[in-house]
């Protein structure tokens, strides 16, 4: 293993590598601030430029594109509550709430440095694990699968904010838009009144409206006044190192919790950030303030989000089956090299893999100083006048709409969202809960009904795996434990009446 | 069914794809340049980027854009089950500058849920480039091992054999294995997956019994011997795998033009002398060596029919889709 750790390092001594490392890290920046284009756009409008190239080196700028744009999400998730893909979500809920509070230089801080933590730690896991992960990764069927999405939506009690009902519409509301669709086992159309929502609702005009327009229409409302100065952002010296060392450990095991929910091919970012950050303020000191400003949050989600790439590749790799969209576009990229992705890929090419891992590492320092250097000038953006932030976030929220599918359909479906988002704000029904739904309802649904036909409709097949066994009791109690507290706060009014008005 | 023209058909273009010499003769020189596009060519895609048929004219655009003089723009346009690309195309000028790529499941979807919002009419089918016939594989522990050993299988236990394939009840996969349970007198327990790596992932992990793909995608898996092989649905053995026999070399009688096609369409009322010269530049650009590297690597069958051939294939096709819709109960 060292000597191809050392191959893999080696190919950094050519500087076309190293080229093609920067300009992946940067053109995937660009990339993934954008919403509407994310990271699997990105690998697949870089491609064509890696026909020419050595393997190596096309890999390289590859993989470097991919970390970087699953980063820049957070860039506008931060700054403009604008998270371009659905795995900046959950970097959106506390990033915005601290560019309100004129923290934004500290947010982008925050969410590089995690970022970069994340990818440095997974790598390493996978340099180890990469292989016999990916086969256990293979036991799970649709059951567990089912069993995992479940999980993930237990998570809604806990971005509830304590508004238990409301929670539970939101939830209601998000299950409800995931059915609309062809139907995955039939093709039986369901709702979809017009032929453009045969594939679903288009998830990124969904995330546009719900999070970003509907912010315009506030902006709009409260008028100019309410503006808010972010302290200028100071050079690499003045940054605030020390406040940065109690978030080591949220960061540690996000990253551990984001490569490991990476592998499972089908859960990718968005899910390890969801639940990164559901365990991070389930065991942070001050949870009260996720949602409202707590670094802690955007750490847990950048570190996930970016950990799960390095785990995305590892079944790549190790089995050829691709853990992300993107790592999917990847394969097609790797076979146009004559490279197939499998298990035969360390014995044959372990040059691939092992400069995968290095660039992994090497591009880590690059990546982070690139997203310092540029957070100086990203964070001027929270100081822009109001009335033009309300214009330049409504201009991004269609254009990011129109070029998600080239088509006008996805702006008409983000201007509704926009108006539904705003709706639900105005009545405090949170916003999480629908996204998490909407994403995980699909997950659930399929592979419950897949689960039911292999099993030839009995039920046994959702508790006879201790995998699914376990987590689907994780799941309920997430979901019985408050509801039992909820229902006791209801018995005793006075005590919950207190609880809501010192909220 | 009356199939003869289709049978000659493939067997001119598997004649022709076996010799290149051949190709060179059916394609005259003169060919090569007589597509003159007036500005880039607008060539759109049903799938988002990234995909088998994506790769393929990202790849082709290489060597037929010093053919023709002009940038090859690939257009995504994903969505609403290829609807949202066949509307572009079929709403475009019949010029040639802007074309589409089509698959088998452009022809069952506008029997499906297009039904009534585009018909074969709609489109000129320019030329077929690509052919991927389905195989049948399980893993390499399982007690299936031949065609023969699944049909046995299935009917000491029917309905509870688990096949895994791409997309739902009525797509090209579950259509090519309805035919075999009609041959074979057998009934199989279809589970639909969105993509080939989550039927590769379910059947080697056990989920599923039998998968079915392209050969493209689960080359590594026979390399690595964690899959065996049961049969191809295909007139010939494929050449990336001469190992696998053909369902009628086992003894099953399917119709074996029942493969996946990629191909060329574009808006109705294009000339036909302009098809032909589209047509020749594709076949042409086809015979580069970068695009041989990558056709052979993922194991794809070169096509070459041209307008006349291809628009009689796609309209047989589509017949032979009513039938199997019919028969599998999903169409009156």
């Amino acid at each position: 293993m060292i000597e191809h750790l050392l191959l893999g390092f080696s190919a950094f001594g050519d500087p076309m590598v190293w080229i093609s490392l920067v300009f992946g890290a940067l053109a995937g920046y660009l990339i993934g601030a954008i919403p509407g284009l994310g990271p699997s756009l990105g690998v697949a409008l870089l491609i064509p430029f890696t026909y020419g190239l050595d393997p190596v080196v096309s890999i390289v700028g590859l993989v470097a594109l991919y970390a970087a744009a699953e980063y820049g999400g957070a860039i506008t998730a931060i700054l403009i509550n604008s998270p371009g893909t659905s795995a900046a979500v959950a970097t959106a809920w506390d990033g915005y709430p601290l560019t309100q509070q004129g923290r934004a230089g500290e947010a982008l801080m925050v969410s590089i440095v995690a970022s970069g933590i994340g990818i440095f730690v997974s790598a390493l896991f996978l340099l180890f694990t990469a292989v016999p992960l990916s086969e256990l990764a293979l036991s799970f069927g649709p059951g567990e699968y089912f069993a995992l999405a479940f999980v993930g939506l237990s998570l809604v009690v806990g971005l509830a904010e304590g508004l238990v009902v409301k929670g539970a519409v939101a939830m209601g509301i998000g299950l409800a838009l995931a059915t609309v669709g062809l139907d995955t086992q039939t093709g039986v159309p369901r709702f979809a009144v017009s032929t453009e929502l045969f594939e679903g609702l288009p998830l990124v005009p969904v995330l546009l409206g719900l999070y970003a327009l509907s912010e315009v229409l506030f902006m709009v409302e409260e008028g100019a006044a309410a503006k808010v100065k972010s302290p200028p952002v100071g050079g690499f010296m003045s940054w605030n190192w020390k406040g940065f060392w109690p978030l080591n450990g949220v960061i540690m095991r996000s990253s551990v919790l984001g490569y490991v929910i990476g592998i499972i091919p089908g859960a990718g970012a968005s899910i390890a950030s969801f639940i990164a950050y559901a365990m991070a303020k389930r065991t942070s000191k001050n949870p009260e303030l996720f949602g409202k400003g707590s670094v802690e949050g955007v750490a847990a989600s950048e570190a996930a989000n970016n950990a799960a790439v390095s785990g995305a590749m590892a079944p790549l790799l190790a089995l050829g089956i691709p853990g992300s969209p993107t790592t999917a576009v990847m394969i097609g990229a790797l076979m146009i090299q004559g490279i197939q992705p499998g298990p035969l890929l360390f014995s044959r090419n372990p040059e691939i893999p092992y400069t995968i891992f290095a660039s992994l590492w090497i591009g880590v320092p690059i990546m982070v100083f690139i997203g310092l250097a540029g957070a100086r000038g990203w964070a001027q953006v929270a100081n822009i006048p109001r009335p033009a932030i309300a214009a330049i976030v409504s201009a991004i929220c269609l254009v990011g709409a129109y070029s998600s599918e080239g088509t006008i359909f996805p702006v008409y479906v983000m201007t509704a969202f926009g108006i539904l988002g705003y709706l639900l704000r105005k009545v405090q029904i949170p916003l999480a809960p629908v996204i998490l739904a909407l994403v995980l309802g699909e997950m659930m649904e399929t592979n419950f009904r897949r689960a039911l036909i292999t099993s030839q409709g009995s039920l046994d097949i959702f508790y006879t795996s201790p995998v699914t066994v376990v987590l689907s009791l994780t799941a309920i109690l997430a979901f019985v434990l408050p509801a039992i507290g909820f229902v006791r706060r209801r018995r005793r009014p006075e005590a919950a009446a207190g609880e809501v008005a010192s909220r | 069914m009356s199939l003869n023209l289709l049978k000659t058909v493939r067997a001119k273009s598997a004649a022709v794809c076996m010799t290149i010499t051949a190709a060179l003769v059916a394609a005259p020189a003169a060919a090569e340049t007589a597509w003159k596009p007036s500005g880039p060519v607008n060539v759109l895609m049903h799938t988002k980027p990234g995909g088998t048929a994506d790769i393929f004219i990202r790849t082709l655009a290489q060597s037929l854009e010093p053919l023709i003089g002009q940038t090859i723009v690939v257009v995504n346009a994903p969505g609403a089950g290829g609807a949202t690309q066949m509307a572009r195309v079929a709403h475009a000028k019949p010029d040639g500058l802007t074309l589409g790529i089509n698959t088998m499941s452009h022809f069952t979807s506008m029997l499906t849920n297009l039904k009534g919002t585009f018909s074969v009419d709609d489109f000129s089918w320019v030329a077929s480039t690509q052919e991927d016939p389905i195989i049948y594989f399980a893993r390499a522990d399982s007690d299936i091992k031949t065609i023969g050993d699944l049909v046995a299988k299935a009917k000491a236990n029917s309905g509870k054999i688990n096949i895994g394939g791409f997309g739902p009840v009525g797509s090209m996969q579950h259509l090519g294995t309805s035919m075999l349970e009609k041959a074979a007198g057998i009934k199989l327990n279809w589970v639909g997956f969105d993509s080939t790596p989550d039927i590769m992932t379910a059947l080697l992990g056990g989920h599923v019994d039998v998968g079915v793909s392209n050969l493209g995608p689960t080359a590594p898996f026979f390399e690595s011997k964690r899959i065996i092989g049961l049969g191809v649905l295909g007139e010939t053995r494929l050449e990336g795998l001469p190992d696998l026999p053909t369902f009628g070399e086992q003894g099953f009688e399917v119709d074996t033009s029942w493969v996946q096609v990629r191909g060329l369409f574009g808006p109705k009322d294009m000339p036909l002398e302009l098809q032909q010269q589209i047509a020749d530049a594709f076949h042409e650009a086809m015979k580069a060596k970068s695009y041989q590297d990558y056709a052979r690597n993922t194991g794809v069958v070169d096509s070459w029919m041209g307008p006349k051939e291809y628009n009689a294939f796609v309209r047989k096709v589509s017949d032979m889709a009513v039938k199997q819709l019919q028969a599998a109960g999903l169409l009156q």
